[in-house]
């Protein structure tokens, strides 16, 4: 698996300019984007707090978000798997002594891991310059749950690419999960402020965890108990869809008959 | 004219039996496009919860602006996305060679070869909330029909920008970077332009027209913004598809076939 990490960063470093667009430049947009939005709100309401946090956290929690968004993501493995089983390329992966399963696990984490410690400045310096909320300290915590979400995805990618041994063009499926999550994370607001009982419903679930608990607890906004929460949401998420990918992987498995690539 | 009429009624054909064979995928297309426009609305009716108005925009008035830019945006995906999104993948692959051998423009062909026929149930829903913001709002409602030009002009310098970063595929061996830089450039487009500030304001009133998205023609119809703007619009608009037709040329000046 470390060789399968180590492939993905050399296949990322062939092409310099996307990965610096995709890990710097991308979040730098998103972030400018909610950043104004957040400076609007409070400049229209005169209010100092919201939901009894000030302006700082809102904006540290956008700046945060964008990046945090980006690491917990999976569009671009979840499309090559697609295409693997689309075009009969999986057969070179079945016969590897290796899973597939483990064979995309290693490229995505090699791939995270790099393209986080790339990224990782520019949100710090943001905050530190504009003196925004932010524990430093909480950092490796924070890391720690969204690389443990990342397993989440990567299962629930695994099963999406699964239904490619059953239907034609599934890419509009990868789509609309990637929307619900987008919703479900907390990267568009923070989870606690949608109104009940969206607020209770959307902060149990384990995607909660992509955005709104590892950016509320490195801001300040939330504390040790919600990270040991998503933990354990991450943890019943993570049954749940690896019994569902290996269900639909092995139903998969039986029917497929190689194209021969 | 009347030729490219013709062809565009072939391809609409031709498209719609290409969809059809996947009856799933336009149902899947339909209910992503309805998550993405629940996401939109999502941040708006949140924020509105905890205050009545944001820079001078109230909630009818954003969900007005919401109706637009999901008229607009599925208009575009309608037309453009597709073609322009796999532009890239012709270059590499050598698929450009055959289109550029037509005796058509070879720029409309490359941007209107494919209609995503799928997108017609979202305009219907995207044009049903833009009626149900509409009623909500006091305006003349004669005002309503300056989105007769002003989704055009807003289409077309979309579309214009969306091709000029596309045809960087004929300078950089991948534009992937450059299309994620555009979906984010996109995003501005999606936020009234009020609440920008002034420099990024005026960028994206000029230089990167993406205002004109939504943001522009909501306040022409709401009377926040003078008729005139239209005439600023159309002529921004032509400029920029002047622009988009110079850059596909220079780049087809350095293109070499990948040999198809």
């Amino acid at each position: 698996m470390l060789g399968c990490a180590r492939l993905a960063i050399l296949q990322q470093l062939e092409y310099r300019f996307n990965l610096i667009a995709d890990t710097v430049i991308q979040p730098v947009i998103v972030g400018l984007v909610e950043l104004t939005l957040w400076a609007a709100f409070f400049h229209s309401t005169g209010n100092q707090t919201l939901n009894g946090f000030s302006r700082e956290y809102y904006l540290s929690y956008a700046v945060w978000a964008a990046f945090v968004s980006r690491i917990s993501t999976s569009w671009m493995y979840e499309s090559m798997m697609i295409e693997d089983i689309e075009n009969g390329t999986v057969n070179s992966i079945l016969v590897r002594p290796i899973s597939f399963y483990e064979y995309y696990l290693g490229q995505f984490f090699g791939y995270k891991v790099f393209t986080t410690l790339l990224s990782l400045g520019a949100p710090v310096a943001v905050c530190l310059f504009a003196d925004l909320p932010l524990v430093i300290s909480r950092l490796p915590l924070t890391l720690g749950l969204v690389f443990f979400y990342l397993l989440l995805v990567h299962t629930m990618s695994v099963a999406i690419a699964s239904l490619g041994f059953f239907f034609s063009r599934i890419h509009h499926i990868t789509v609309a999960k990637n929307i619900t999550l987008w919703m479900l994370t907390g990267e568009l607001f923070p989870l606690d402020l949608a109104p009940e009982p969206f607020r209770s419903i959307l902060i149990a679930l384990p995607f909660s965890s992509a955005v709104y608990r590892p950016v509320g607890y490195l801001t300040g906004r939330l504390e040790l108990n919600t990270i040991t929460e998503g933990f354990l949401s991450i943890s019943l998420g993570l049954l749940v869809a690896t019994v569902v990918a290996t269900a639909l992987w092995n139903a998969g498995r039986r029917r497929y008959s190689g194209t021969g690539a | 004219m009347l030729k490219y009429i013709g062809l565009f009624k072939s391809f609409f054909k031709a498209s719609l039996i290409s969809e059809l064979e996947y009856r799933f995928n336009i149902t899947v297309r339909l209910f992503t496009d309805v998550l993405w426009y629940a996401a939109q609305l999502s941040v708006f009716e949140v924020i509105f919860l905890h205050t009545k108005q944001l820079n001078g925009w109230a909630i009818e008035e954003t969900r007005v602006f919401m109706g637009v830019l999901f008229v607009t945006d599925c208009l575009y995906m309608l037309f453009f996305s597709e073609n322009l999104d796999r532009l890239g993948e012709k270059v590499r692959r050598g698929d450009l060679d055959l289109l550029l051998m037509k005796p058509v423009n070879s720029q409309w062909m490359l941007s209107c070869q494919k209609v995503s026929v799928a997108y017609l149930g979202n305009l219907l829903i995207s044009s049903g909330w833009l009626i149900f913001a509409l009623s909500r709002v006091s305006i003349d409602p004669w005002r309503v029909l300056y989105l007769l030009p002003m989704i055009p002009i807003g289409l077309i310098l979309v579309y214009s920008i969306r091709f000029m970063t596309s045809a960087t595929a004929l300078y950089l061996t991948r534009a992937d970077a450059v299309t994620y830089i555009w979906y984010q450039v996109y995003r501005l487009g999606t936020r009234p332009d009020t609440i920008y500030p002034t420099a990024l304001r005026y960028a994206v009133l000029s230089v990167l027209p993406i205002a004109f998205l939504a943001s522009v023609p909501t306040q022409v119809i709401l009377g926040r913004a003078s008729p005139f703007v239209l005439i600023y619009g159309a002529l921004l608009a032509t400029l920029f598809l002047l622009a988009s037709r110079f850059v596909w040329h220079q780049g087809l000046k350095r293109y070499s076939s990948a040999s198809s």
